[in-house]
């Protein structure tokens, strides 16, 4: 199998000294640590590379709107006074590559922590590995301690939903809106809790269970919540009535 | 170890006969044959029609693939049929076939989820060992990664199916449905080259097909596109080159054609790429019909050649319906130990994919 | 005091920016008028710095108008205006002049030149700026400006109406953290405009 090369840098990135380091390779974007504007603070930059897989003229329309969309949700944010790192400088037809089309950018503020998905993900192998050797009592306290995590990423996601792009250190910042969908409806908030809900349950068969815990969270603090969760169960039905005939 | 293999849950009559040596050895495919039944252009088909055609071939065909193995009855040591999910009575009329078959030859019977036959028959023929499967049909839409014995549906269609989608603007256009509306549709879709502007719907990993079926359809009416005579006409125009030259000009049936497939395709590819960055894999495996669109499997190959992956696909004998999957997953659940009791042998048309406990992996 | 060149990161090292910040400007109607009579030798952005509200404000719009001027999309003339269209955030651009462009009241000004071609050097700069500015050169840096800006006018003209003020708070701190969100609100607008 070929290494993975991540595809040429948009302009102007590929003047920037030094390269920008790739981090994440997400489905749709890159993730970059560089600089920001003023060369002595670091900056997170996202990467929308085109897909070249699809049509341009859909590739182009698809791609702009999404990094519109995530950069106005970052702004709309900031004016709130939540706490999302802030929207820095953006292109939605960053130019590179041979067909000089070369995606879309976004670059933001640098937040330092881990991501939620990681400290998850890193609990679980502990447990794996630690668990038959805790007493009840040590294993009890270890799930409690997951469970307030995930508890308040319910929380923290309760007004602007955005799955798993959360970061931790201590408290929790929403970092990546890339799948947030902007939207006060109860289907859309919905949907994007189920696409959590699977995505916990299909990486972290183990953590299945606390999905509860976060939906407690949402619960808490978001005064929506009733109705947004009353919805998730219809969403929930859909997928297992629906007659797989089409 | 034998096993028939019989699968009919939609226009597909289908037997297979696999062979896993009792030394280890690779799988054998020893016998796979199948019948199709089609309507005429225009038209769907109908469950009770579909029921008739297969009840008229399954003995036929169980007769053939024996022949074909050159092994006995006596050789054989389970039946293996669809459970589901499907249309009801096509399903029924093959079960049927299936527990007579168990009951006259004293033969076990193990009932097998479809769609679990289409992923391990995939996995055989192409080596993939843990992909990130796409399952796309008339009937199915999933992305699908195995994990901690069950195989997990990521995502899938929150409506109808990508190849009901196809087939239903098939229809619309007047498309045969010989050999199969899809086909058709990628051939006519050869000669578009106009993207027209369609709903693109991706929530999530879950996509959406119905409203730009409404969408394309809608067009086609506009465009005075749909039915029988404007077929003709249409494709004279598409043949005689007076539409080629023109970037603006008013869309063909093959422009719709080629837009419908670019529009669904770059979803389902964009919904499996989200998927594989999710689990980790590289690894892509494409299997129901749809999954022998060549332009689909173009596409998919890019996205995972971009990610530093690969694409497996298998060609029309194993991704279309057939016996030989149902088969092939059936005697891995049979080596477990599984058996599909008498009384439990009612088909079902809803049967998820991730209902299935899949002991036989790791 | 002196011109500042900054080297805008992510922007390639050929197209350096050249920046003066000046107080008190006396001459401010000769000035424009050679804006508006498209004299050549006069082609600077000039920004009224009551409208800016600390550098980097200045300099995100700075590097949207220089990233646009080299992907060749301008929008206005050249890459002097798109600096002053750059600070607005609706496309049009006779009002981005009307607000933030230079007007014969200013008194506080910010003068920006890229070096779009060699001839075009800090010292060519320093010495036009010299004998044609009447004005005292201060520094470029966001303490200067918080004295200059006119933090009403920009929230009015950025539509942020909405946000807390600073300076209206006896706590430091929290005057920060206010004054640190309306400056993030301004940049997201400066790179959304137009989207």
């Amino acid at each position: 199998m070929a290494d993975y090369k991540p595809p040429p840098l948009p302009s102007p990135f590929s003047f920037t000294q030094p390269a920008p380091t790739l981090l994440t390779q997400g489905a749709e974007a890159h993730l970059y640590k560089t600089v920001s504007l003023d060369p002595s603070i670091p900056a997170a930059l996202k990467i929308r590379p085109s897909k070249p897989y699809r049509h341009p003229i859909l590739d182009r329309k698809l791609t702009r709107q999404r990094i519109v969309q995530e950069a106005r949700c970052l702004v709309k944010l900031i004016r709130e006074g939540v706490k999302v790192p802030a929207l820095l400088a953006l292109d939605w037809e960053g130019q590179g590559g041979d067909s000089g089309w070369g995606g879309a950018w976004l670059l933001m503020e640098w937040i330092e922590g881990p991501v939620v998905r990681v400290v998850l993900e890193q609990w679980e192998a502990w447990m794996k590995q630690n668990s038959s050797s805790l007493d009840e009592a040590q294993r009890a306290r270890e799930e409690d301690r997951v469970r307030d995590l995930l508890n308040r990423m319910g929380a923290a996601g309760a007004e602007m939903w955005t799955p798993m792009g959360l970061l931790w250190r201590g408290e929790i910042v929403i970092i990546d809106l890339g799948l947030a969908s902007q939207s006060t409806q109860d289907e859309d908030r919905a949907v994007d809790l189920y696409v959590l809900e699977r995505a916990i349950g299909s990486t972290h068969p183990r953590s299945e269970a606390l999905f509860d815990a976060l939906l407690q969270g949402y619960r808490e603090s978001y005064k929506g919540a009733t109705s947004t969760l009353k919805r998730l169960e219809d969403v929930r039905m859909r997928g297992r009535k629906r007659s797989m005939l089409g | 170890m034998l096993a028939i293999g019989m699968e009919g849950s939609a226009n597909k009559v289908g037997i297979g006969i696999m062979l896993h040596p009792k030394d280890g050895g690779a799988p054998k495919v020893l016998a796979n044959v199948r019948h199709t039944y089609i309507s005429p252009p225009g038209e769907g088909f109908l469950p009770k029609d579909v029921a008739r055609h297969h009840r008229a071939w399954v003995v036929k065909l169980v007769k053939q693939a024996l022949r074909e193995a050159k092994v006995s009855v006596a050789d054989v040591d389970c039946i293996c049929f669809t459970k589901g999910p499907g249309m009801g009575a096509p399903l029924q009329s093959i079960a049927i076939a299936a527990r007579m078959m168990s009951l006259l030859w004293k033969k076990p019977l193990i009932g097998v989820n479809h769609c679990v036959g289409h992923i391990e028959m995939g996995r055989l023929i192409t080596g993939a060992d843990n992909p990130v499967v796409l399952y796309v049909s008339g009937g199915n839409t999933q992305v699908i990664a195995y994990s901690a014995k069950r195989y997990r549906i990521f995502g899938e269609t929150l409506d109808i199916a990508v190849g009901n989608c196809l087939d239903r603007f098939a229809r619309t256009l007047h498309i045969p449905n010989d050999p199969f509306p899809g086909y058709n549709i990628e051939q006519l879709a050869k000669k578009g080259f106009r993207l027209v502007d369609l709903p693109y719907v991706v929530k999530g990993m879950d996509c959406s097909f119905s409203g730009i079926l409404a969408a394309v359809d809608g067009l086609a009416v506009s465009l005075g596109l749909s039915g029988e005579e404007q077929a003709k006409a249409d494709d004279e125009r598409i043949n005689s080159g007076e539409a080629d030259r023109d970037p603006d000009a008013r869309p063909t049936r093959a422009d719709l054609c080629f837009s419908l497939q670019e529009t669904v395709y770059a979803m389902l590819v964009e919904i499996t790429e989200r998927a594989m960055a999710h689990v980790g894999s590289k690894q892509v495996l494409i299997v129901g019909g749809v999954g022998s669109n060549e332009r689909l499997q173009e596409m998919m190959g890019t996205m995972a050649r971009d990610r530093g992956g690969s694409v497996f696909a298998t060609d029309e004998r194993y991704c279309i319906d057939n016996g030989i999957m149902i088969a092939q997953a059936g005697l891995e659940a049979f080596k477990t130990g599984f058996q599909t009791p008498l009384s439990e042998s009612a088909c079902t048309q809803r049967f998820r994919t991730d209902e299935v406990f899949v002991d036989w992996r790791d | 005091m002196a011109l500042e060149t900054v080297a805008l990161p992510h922007l390639p090292a050929s197209l350096p920016v050249h920046v003066a910040l000046y107080r008190n400007v006396e001459n401010s109607v000769f000035l424009r008028q050679q804006l508006l009579a498209g004299n050549a030798d006069f082609e600077y952005a000039l920004i009224d710095a009551s409208m800016i509200l600390s550098r980097q404000h200045a300099i995100t719009a700075i590097f949207r108008a220089v990233n646009d001027y080299l992907n060749n999309r301008l929008k206005s003339r050249n890459v002097h205006s798109e600096i002053v269209f750059a600070f607005n955030p609706t496309n049009n651009i006779a009002d981005s002049f009307r607000k933030f462009g230079i007007s014969d009241a200013t008194k506080d000004l910010l003068i920006v030149k890229v070096s779009t071609s060699p001839e075009i050097s800090h010292d060519s700069i320093a010495a036009h700026l010299k004998d044609s500015v009447q004005g005292t050169l201060v520094a470029f840096d966001s303490e200067t400006l918080s004295q200059i800006s006119d933090v009403s006018k920009i929230k009015k003209q950025y539509k942020l109406g909405a946000l807390p003020s600073p300076g209206a708070q006896a706590n430091g701190a929290q005057d920060d953290s206010i004054k640190r969100q309306l400056e993030l609100s301004l940049l997201g607008a400066i790179a959304l405009r137009g989207s």
